[in-house]
């Protein structure tokens, strides 16, 4: 038996992922200016942080794509694998959802047809991610929501010790991005694997992640979403008031008469003009 | 192999056709026979990397070649094959690590390739008549060690394409998540961009420089078309490819029609893609 982790089970296999000191420059501009966080085994980290922040560098860090400087450190087993944030598909292709499982599944060129064994590895994976039914339709035909389902079951089809996530959520409706994040925790909870994920969704964030990163060229926080994703520290990481957490609102101020937002102090001038001049009078 | 050839080429004296008489018409067949299923099968993929582009810009690199080869007193034809594979993975390393867009760094190597063609011409006017033969090609004067090498490249086409099309879709679809899958997608790449080139070269040798693209572009665009998975469009691209090379070869032989082989074959090629337009409109 698996040792019981916070959250599910914890595959022995599992990495911590350290990045030590890792900093990226490009074009004489610094995108990453020595990261040091820790991703723990077998948890569900989540990177946030405004555009620019180098979420996505520090992830194709990891993954090989982006050189750095600094290390980044696995301890633990090193099969990995991605969730990409879409793929490059055009709706006339005629790949089926299948094929496209079957695609790192199978020795066999596709043109010689699906494999049995790939064809029912494809339909479990597609069960897992709540996409069964799924695997005749073109890829192309697919809702956002789903085609990230499908992307996530490939991605669970190379059993990885690390799965990494790049804003896999985006364009999906509110529906279907909490559908994903439950289906995600899912797997993380019965598989085991570590997992980190870059996410603009910070309720979803807050509610399924066990670990932050804060990052803004560096790490301003890290820790449990609790802990980290406070009203003052989101203020100082996006620049606008934001509660998570009612209970850690701490922002004196008058609320928005339209939506009941608070505002800041120097901050009103992100309010739209109207709300500003009303909320002034 | 040379015999093995010549025996295919014998045994399509059997085919009901008159035009099919002369030993060069049936020599000629059985070029496009073996050229066109592999511009059909590498088609699909020059589809889905949308490299129609590079493709044109290789087969432009072939005069060049030719005038490179007199230059140096190296044959003709094995300096355009050799020109156009370094085009090719010259093309393909400056798209993988310049900051260039595809289009533009194709473009520049496009525009180098054509103006050294062109000024070697300018200079030796005995060159005008390759520049005939490489606008608007020439199937019916293939040679037996062109024969023997589109053969041997058919070979080690299909060893290609049933290692690495599933790598190569895979690299088309995302190439970081195929990086991660532990696919090697430099050596992918610069395989498929030589192959590619060596089989540029040949279409231009059969259809010309003006038509080449087609013989890569029409089948595959076709095959999307009609076919209902991934797999099926390249079986699809095939029958389409090969049928449109011995439907236009045959056509043009015919007299009431007496039309240049390269244009017919990619007319009959146009034909199946209206075709297939149609089938896909009914579909819906």
């Amino acid at each position: 038996m698996f040792p019981e982790a916070a959250g599910g089970i914890l595959c022995p296999s599992a990495p911590e992922v350290r990045f030590e000191d890792v900093r990226v420059r490009a074009g004489g501009r610094a995108i990453l200016e020595g990261v040091d966080a820790v991703a723990p085994a077998g948890g569900a980290t989540v990177l946030v942080g405004p555009n620019g922040a180098g979420k996505t560098t520090l992830l194709h860090c990891l993954l090989g794509e982006t050189p750095y400087a600094g290390r980044i450190v696995m301890e633990g087993g090193r099969r990995m694998a991605h969730v990409p944030q879409q793929l490059v598909v055009e709706r006339g292709l005629p790949l089926s959802v299948l094929e496209f499982l079957a695609l790192g599944g199978q020795r066999r060129p596709l043109w010689l047809g699906v494999s049995r064994e790939a064809r029912e590895r494809a339909h479990a994976l597609l069960a897992s991610v709540d996409a069964a039914g799924l695997a005749r339709q073109r890829l192309g035909d697919l809702s956002g929501g789903e085609l990230r389902r499908v992307l996530l079951a490939a991605a669970l089809g190379h059993e990885p010790d690390l799965l990494v996530l790049d804003e896999a959520e985006a364009g999906v409706d509110v529906h279907g991005e909490r559908l994903f994040w439950e289906v995600l925790d899912a797997a993380r909870r019965a598989r085991g694997f570590t997992l980190i994920m870059v996410s603009h969704n910070l309720p979803l964030a807050a509610h399924y992640a066990t670990h932050v990163i804060c990052l803004k060229k560096r790490v301003l926080a890290e820790g449990s979403p609790r802990e980290t994703l406070t009203a003052p520290l989101l203020l100082s990481l996006f620049g606008v008031p934001i509660h998570l957490y009612p209970d850690q609102c701490d922002l004196e101020g008058p609320a928005c008469p339209q939506c009941g937002a608070l505002s800041a102090p120097g901050h009103r001038g992100r309010l739209p003009a109207g709300l500003a001049d009303r909320k002034a009078s | 192999m040379m015999s093995m050839l010549a025996v295919a080429c014998d045994a399509l004296s059997v085919l009901p056709f008159e035009c099919l008489e002369p030993r060069f018409m049936r020599r000629a067949f059985l070029a496009l026979l073996l050229l066109t299923p592999m511009t059909s099968m590498l088609g699909v993929q020059v589809t889905l990397f949308r490299m129609a582009f590079f493709s044109d810009a290789v087969g432009h690199s072939a005069f060049a070649g030719v005038a490179l080869g007199l230059i140096l007193g190296a044959p003709p034809d094995a300096a355009m094959l050799v020109f156009g594979v370094l085009v090719g993975v010259a093309v393909m390393a400056v798209q993988r690590t310049s900051g260039l867009s595809a289009d533009t760094a194709i473009g520049i190597i496009f525009s180098a390739v054509v103006a050294f063609g062109l000024a070697v011409v300018s200079r030796a006017s005995g060159l005008a008549r390759q520049m005939g033969q490489f606008l608007y090609g020439d199937i019916l004067t293939v040679g037996d060690g062109e024969m023997a090498a589109l053969a041997l490249l058919l070979a080690l086409l299909l060893l290609f394409e049933t290692a690495g099309w599933n790598r190569l879709l895979a690299m088309a679809l995302s190439p970081v998540t195929a990086k991660v899958q532990g696919i090697h997608t430099a050596f992918w790449h610069y395989l498929f961009a030589g192959l590619l080139a060596l089989v540029v070269m040949f279409s231009v040798r059969a259809v010309g420089v003006l038509l080449m693209t087609a013989l890569l572009v029409v089948p595959a665009a076709t095959a999307r078309n009609l076919a209902r998975s991934a797999g099926g469009m390249f079986w699809w691209s095939i029958v389409v490819g090969m049928s449109s090379g011995a439907a236009g070869l045959l056509l043009s032989a015919q007299a009431w029609m007496a039309t240049a082989s390269g244009a017919t074959v990619v007319l009959v090629a146009c034909a199946w893609f209206a075709f297939s337009c149609f089938v896909r409109a009914v579909r819906k």
